[in-house]
């Protein structure tokens, strides 16, 4: 590489700006950071190993994945560089738009606009949910899956704490799929 | 003031237990409905994260935290979403190949996928029940959303239009 490593951290974070401004959430941003980053900045298999590891990890995946190809460009400070680049398109917007509509909350039209939105919203959430669902199996979806799901609908059910739960399925999953091997 | 340090700790805890930004909203639901914001405000959150460009995760963790304290309830939000999986990947980027070997880490998180799915499932009918439009509006608006989403409509498009339905037909 015979570009300095300033160089490199510009072009990262151009290109991490690029890709939060014209992507609406963290999963679509998979396929244009892939045209962006395979071949130049790491191989076909590593970004393929690095949508793995972001899935698997807990918290934003979008945000696991920029820092596996920052560091992959430039190192710990590419993996800073590439953070910052994922961050600040939807901060800047968020807090205009979360001040703006400060503003509103007490108009009539909002009152419309949050009936026509929960709809939406809710079939959104139910589309993204069996997504999940479908993509995080590993092969398909087996009957431990499913037991896991209907033990855990039991348990909102029964209101117990959605933290709980969650632990509660993983330690679950710790047990049912370590058996397999 | 005092809101901060809990602000802190729920998005730790959330962004601890689920694997991806979509994954959050059930348990953000749960833990921020009713004690930080409301019904409405949540569903306004959702609806604008997936809406602007960026990851929407991070959004609707800003969106709340602003709602409870201002600029600095939003940074504090940002900042704890951000926390964790940067402290996993600078980690895990040192000690891949060990952890590739750790089955029970990708076990856990196998058996945390249906249980985060019946979770959004459950938010899902709760935001539909409470959002104001039960009666055949909110169906309609609800299933057309849905078909279109299936169809692979872009999510903002769909969002956007029954937030406008809703604006000049609901109110």
């Amino acid at each position: 590489m015979n570009q300095s490593k300033f160089e490199v951290w510009l072009g990262l974070l151009w290109m991490f700006l690029k890709v939060n401004m014209l992507s609406p959430s963290g999963p679509a941003s998979i396929g244009l950071l892939y045209k962006e980053a395979v071949g130049k900045i790491m191989t076909e298999a590593q970004f393929v190993e690095a949508v793995g590891f972001s899935n698997v990890l807990p918290g934003s995946e979008a945000l696991k994945l920029a820092m596996f190809v920052g560091f992959a460009a430039g190192g710990i400070p590419g993996v800073f560089t590439a953070l910052l680049g994922a961050i600040l398109p939807p901060t800047v917007l968020m807090f205009v738009v979360a001040a703006m509509l400060q503003r509103f909350q007490h108009e009539d039209w909002l009152n419309g606009f949050v009936a026509g939105l929960s709809p939406a919203v809710a079939a959104l959430i139910v589309v993204v949910a069996w997504e999940l669902f479908r993509a995080s199996t590993r092969q398909k979806i087996d009957r431990r899956a499913w037991f896991i799901a209907g033990l855990s609908a039991l348990a909102l059910w029964s209101a117990m704490p959605s933290p709980m739960v969650l632990l509660g399925a993983g330690i679950l999953g710790v047990i049912l799929y370590g058996q397999r091997s | 003031m005092e809101e901060l340090l809990p602000l802190f700790l729920i998005f730790m805890k959330v962004n601890l237990l689920s694997t991806s930004g979509p994954a959050s909203v059930g348990l953000l639901y749960h833990e921020v409905v009713g004690k930080w914001v409301t019904e409405a405000q949540f569903v306004q959150a959702v609806g604008l994260s997936s809406v602007l460009p960026g990851s929407d995760a991070l959004q609707l963790a800003m969106y709340i935290g602003y709602t409870v304290a201002g600029i600095p309830g939003g940074l504090v939000a940002l900042l704890a979403s951000i926390l964790p999986p940067t402290v996993i990947i600078l980690g895990v980027t040192m000690i891949l190949h060990r952890l590739r070997r750790e089955a029970w880490v990708s076990n856990f998180v196998e058996g945390l996928a249906p249980a985060i799915t019946v979770l959004m499932l459950f938010t899902a009918w709760k935001i539909f029940q409470k959002g104001g439009a039960t009666g055949w509006e909110g169906w309609t608006i609800g299933i057309l959303s849905l078909i279109s989403m299936l169809l692979k409509v872009p999510e903002r498009i769909v969002v956007i239009i029954a937030a406008l339905v809703g604006v000049f037909f609901l109110s």
